[in-house]
């Protein structure tokens, strides 16, 4: 096999999930962020450091690259060489893209990190020997390394500042590897109460943290494989397959005016987050 | 449920019922008495379900937005804020100030006990004592020697406060709040006759800001971030047009379609100039506006302002297009010293456009004129500092405000505050101002504490909202600020008073007085209407009276001065920028807000000055280099960031960092620009121009590393397909879900 007809198609000998024979089934977490409705205001940011116990690094170590934002907001500005950024910066919330065929997974030397029936890229803390090879592989560089001990570090969680840590959520130690959930611990608790009452988890009961907070609405949060949920309209709606790594929209010739995208898709990681373009008005 | 309760078993009870309020710790006892027994949770409260979390309603108090908040508790610990889905302000959503809420409620360096300064030394002292003392102090004292100086009050603790002071016949209560908006509320008064009219962003096809940051930290950015995602949307695929005119780029600016860099202080030439546009593509201008720019054709526009008359054009057109629009005026346009005439000009806009009354609305009005906000900006608190100054006040108390820290250093307030005989601070740190106090009375925290606040900007029905406890105090020795001015008022009005065991009692008994008033319908009985009002945490008056909108021309003393001349000693412009999660600083030791990113720059922990890389580039200015920013009223040092969005002869210092106290997560951190601010003040309303200090930088040869999130490629997508952009021409919103 050349080279060449592996990039083809690719996405017949990348192993991803779900394999054909168990597929999602009866929930497939995935989002959609509409990238005109977000104005970067880092409300998503705060309330994920307040939900999943992050650890507030400190000025030093944040210039290290040591910070443990699992969202954050990446600024970009317009690449025409305008003297004045004239329409604006471009907003971007970053976060685990929860990659079907997640890079990060294939080279974990202890498997680690892995796929959930719900479509989660998880990540197992007691597992993880901290070789950082997902962080290495993650093409979004999502992924966060606890280089300290932070439960000990000075004037991380001081007396008092403990008391506010999320009992759902593990607090990690030294070297392991860690990254954003889909706050996995607000699903676990939606889906059992589901199953105790013999239902699926309907649309709209499971909110993650910066979906809840975002005050322009701009996240949509989901089960893709449920037809009646908002994710999955929007998936529908813009054309966008979760297990195909180039969409027929974008053949059609002059593009599509569809919005829906997803960050380097060509990879083949088949993410679970759709983004919606950032749109600019052309009559001003 | 009788008054003999005391207030935190009061708090099991409505626990207990099941309704409201919040739980107590994991024994019978209270950790304060020193006498909890822990029992396990084989044994737990009615109420309690281990790992079970219960959410209760209150009310964010890190800003005076009035957001309303559920707080998630579980165990006796309050763990997470969330929206309340039915206030009409926010909808169930948070900005990342309010999500940092529970770090001002935990946090480390809170103060724990009153503490009493004498010469250099300071020492615990009981609650009895610092009473004692006040009255001791008090003794003797006339009303007039006695001043009050708070953050923007309301509700119940306003009333108290009058009260209070009424008891001394003392009318010196000076509302301060450093960054509030107190130009345009004279502006608009004049322009509409009401201060704070509501906007309705989600219903105008084109908002043109004036320096509005309605995204990041003007009025109410929570309530007008929906509406903008709503006028994103827009009708029928027709999506909302944003323009902003500013002179340095905020997170609103960042958003909008078309960011027009303006020379600073020519916002309401920039203004004129549109209005003079619109009367030539054929919108009927009344004649006495028309009269008033006829001297504002587009070239000399142009020329003062820097935006190009082609623009001008183009924003004529689309305003006279797609109606109803909506012209904001925010900080940056507020900031000279015609600061009212900037305004005045560009809410003339919105009469010629004809949006009073579409996009532009009389407000609702909570029918209890007593416990209205009370507003106020550096206006009051000049009176203050020049009574300070002149020895007239004997005793000053000090409440949610910092003045050492934010006001101008020219002001000399420090100096000017020690003159006082006697300084009394309420404060949840030690900040610059409880550091100068003798007396310092250490707060229950937002979360610990109960009240009502009626927020200044209605967002669509009058409403009340309610603070009540989320969990038990933290500290053994912090007290509300509802039940200190309880317990002094007591000193003067014991008969009247007595009946209050705490301000609980107080707040309980003033909100069933008036049952009927805030809508108990066909509840009856007292228990259930205040157990759902606690429940509900709004007061919701659907039936509140609407103030009238009284507009008028705002051509007659309408002046706007040429723009001012390069000075050649000092040749920028400093723009103290407001930022969104830290405003004026008194929130910075709140760690998550520290770490959290500026959206434009991505700097953390520091402050920054921002450079066009035009000018750096001719300064030989880098990133990183310590530069100084020297002005007349002294110099900061700060790392330089060079930074597009800003006009070449403006340079921008963010606030609320540079803090000599507060705690660990404040102190050292950055500079303050207050401190450099010249005393220039708005003619008419004389209120502080935030934007009219000059200065001039000079390179001190350091160089850090600038601490940022962007990477050194800095914002640019190298060709990949990261944040791409679509046109209005090509997309389809109508298509979408």
């Amino acid at each position: 096999m050349s080279l060449s007809t592996l990039f083809a198609d690719y996405s017949q000998f990348r192993h991803r999930h779900p394999d054909g024979d168990v597929p999602h089934n009866p929930y497939k977490w995935a989002m959609a962020i509409d990238l005109d409705a977000c104005s970067g205001c880092n409300a998503c940011a705060v309330a994920c450091y307040a939900e999943n116990n992050l650890p507030v690094v400190g000025r030093e170590k944040f210039s290290h690259g040591q910070a443990m934002h699992w969202m954050r907001i990446e600024r970009y500005w317009d690449e025409d060489g305008r003297e004045f950024p004239d329409q604006g910066a471009r907003f971007l919330p970053m976060l685990c893209q929860q990659c079907e065929a997640a890079p990060c997974e294939t080279v974990c030397p202890v498997g680690a990190t892995n796929h959930t029936p719900d479509g989660l890229n998880s990540q197992v803390y007691n597992r993880c020997i901290g070789s950082r090879y997902c962080s290495s592989n993650c093409p979004y560089k999502v992924r966060y390394f606890n280089w300290w001990d932070y439960p000990t570090t000075d004037n991380v969680w001081p007396a008092e500042m403990n008391m506010q840590l999320n009992p759902d959520v593990t607090v990690r130690s030294k070297g392991v590897m860690e990254k954003c959930t889909f706050c996995m611990q607000r699903l676990r608790q939606a889906e059992s109460d589901a199953k105790t009452q013999g239902r699926l988890v309907h649309d709209g009961e499971v909110q993650t943290a910066c979906q809840q907070a975002c005050p322009t609405s701009a996240i949509s949060f989901g089960n893709l494989v449920d037809p009646e949920s908002k994710v999955h309209k929007q998936w529908r709606a813009q054309q966008v397959d979760l297990d195909k790594h180039e969409q027929a929209k974008d053949e059609e010739p002059g593009g599509s005016d569809l919005r829906g995208y997803r960050i380097y898709e060509f990879l083949a990681p088949y993410p679970s987050i759709m983004y919606l373009e950032r749109v600019r008005e052309t009559e001003i | 449920m009788n008054n003999e309760f005391d207030r935190r078993d009061f708090l099991k009870v409505l626990g207990w019922s099941g309704t409201a309020a919040a739980l107590s710790g994991c024994g019978n006892g209270m950790v304060e008495n020193g006498k909890e027994t822990v029992v396990s949770y084989v044994e737990t409260n009615d109420y309690m379900i281990p790992s079970v979390s219960v959410y209760f309603n209150s009310t964010c108090a890190q800003c005076d937005a009035g957001c309303s908040i559920m707080g998630r508790v579980r165990e006796g610990r309050v763990l997470k804020l969330e929206g309340n889905p039915n206030s009409a302000i926010n909808r169930g959503k948070t900005c990342g100030l309010g999500q940092a809420g529970v770090q001002h409620h935990y946090n480390p360096d809170r103060v724990r006990e009153p503490l009493l300064r004498t010469g250099d030394q300071g020492e615990a002292v009981t609650w009895d004592k610092a009473y004692a003392l006040i009255a001791d102090k008090l003794k003797g004292v006339s009303g007039e020697e006695i001043a009050f100086l708070t953050g923007g009050v309301s509700g119940h603790l306003k009333v108290l406060l009058g009260n209070y002071l009424d008891s001394f016949g003392c009318k010196n209560h000076f509302v301060y709040e450093a960054i509030a908006p107190a130009v345009v509320r004279a502006a608009n008064k004049k322009s509409y006759g009401v201060e704070m009219p509501r906007f309705n962003i989600n219903k105008a096809k084109v908002v043109l800001s004036f320096g509005a940051d309605f995204l990041g930290a003007w009025v109410s950015p929570v309530h007008f971030s929906q509406q903008y995602a709503q006028f994103r949307k827009g009708v029928n695929g027709q999506r909302g047009v944003l323009v902003q005119i500013e002179s340095k780029m905020t997170i609103t600016g960042a958003n909008a379609d078309r960011w027009l860099v303006v020379r600073p202080g020519t916002e309401g030439i920039l203004a004129l100039g549109i209005i003079n546009a619109l009367g030539s593509h054929g919108v009927t201008i009344p004649g006495d506006v028309a009269s008033a720019v006829k001297g504002y054709g587009k070239e000399r526009v142009s020329k003062d302002t820097g935006v190009s008359a082609e623009q001008i054009d183009k924003i004529a057109a689309l305003l006279k297009a797609r109606t109803p629009s909506l012209v904001l005026v925010g900080n940056a346009a507020e900031g000279y010293a015609h600061g009212s005439q900037n305004a005045a000009a560009i809410n003339l806009l919105n009469q010629v456009l004809g949006n009073v009354g579409k996009t532009v609305e009389a407000p609702a009005i909570v029918p209890f004129p007593q416990m209205a906000p009370a507003t106020g900006n550096t206006a009051s608190l000049k009176t203050l500092n020049d009574g300070l100054a002149a020895g007239k006040y004997k005793v000053l108390f000090s409440y949610a405000a910092n003045p050492v820290f934010t006001a101008p250093g020219a002001m000399k307030f420090r100096d000017n505050m020690a003159k006082a005989g006697f300084k009394v601070a309420f404060a949840h740190y030690l900040d610059e101002t409880a550091m100068q106090a003798d007396l310092v009375l250490p707060l229950d925290s937002a979360l610990e504490d109960w009240g009502t606040q009626v927020p200044e900007y209605m967002a669509e029905g009058a409403q009340i909202n309610i603070q009540q406890p989320l969990m038990e105090t933290l500290h053994p020795d912090t007290r509300g600020m509802g039940d200190i001015l309880l317990a002094l008022i007591k000193q003067r009005r014991a008969e009247e008073y007595k009946k209050f065991d705490d301000f609980y009692g107080y707040l309980r008994s003033a909100v069933l007085n008036n049952k009927s008033a805030l809508g108990s319908g066909s509840i009856a009985d007292d228990d259930i209407f205040w157990n759902e009002t606690l429940s509900k945490g709004i007061v919701k008056l659907p039936g509140a009276a609407h103030a009238s909108l009284s507009v008028k021309s705002g051509v007659a003393g309408l002046a706007l001065p040429q723009p001012a001349a390069i000075d050649a000693q000092y040749p920028f412009q400093l723009i103290p920028h407001v930022t969104g999660s830290l405003r004026d600083g008194r929130h910075t030791n709140q760690p998550w807000l520290q770490e959290s990113p500026d959206p434009m720059t991505t700097i953390v922990w520091d402050s920054w000055v921002e450079i066009h890389p035009k000018r750096a580039a001719e300064l030989g200015i880098q990133e990183g280099d310590i530069v100084e920013v020297t002005g007349k009223n002294g110099s900061v040092k700060v790392q330089a960031y060079l930074f597009p969005g800003i006009h070449p002869d403006a340079i921008s210092i963010p606030l609320g960092r540079g803090h000599e106290a507060m705690g660990r997560y404040a102190k050292g951190y950055g500079v303050n620009p207050f401190q450099i601010l010249d005393m220039v003040f708005d003619k008419e309303t004389g209120e502080l121009a935030l934007h009219e200090t000059r200065v001039k930088i000079s390179k001190t040869g350091e160089r850090v590393i600038v601490v940022k999130d962007e990477g050194p490629v800095g914002g640019k997508q190298l060709g990949q397909k990261i944040v791409p952009l679509m046109t209005t021409d090509k997309v389809n919103l109508s298509k979408e879900i």
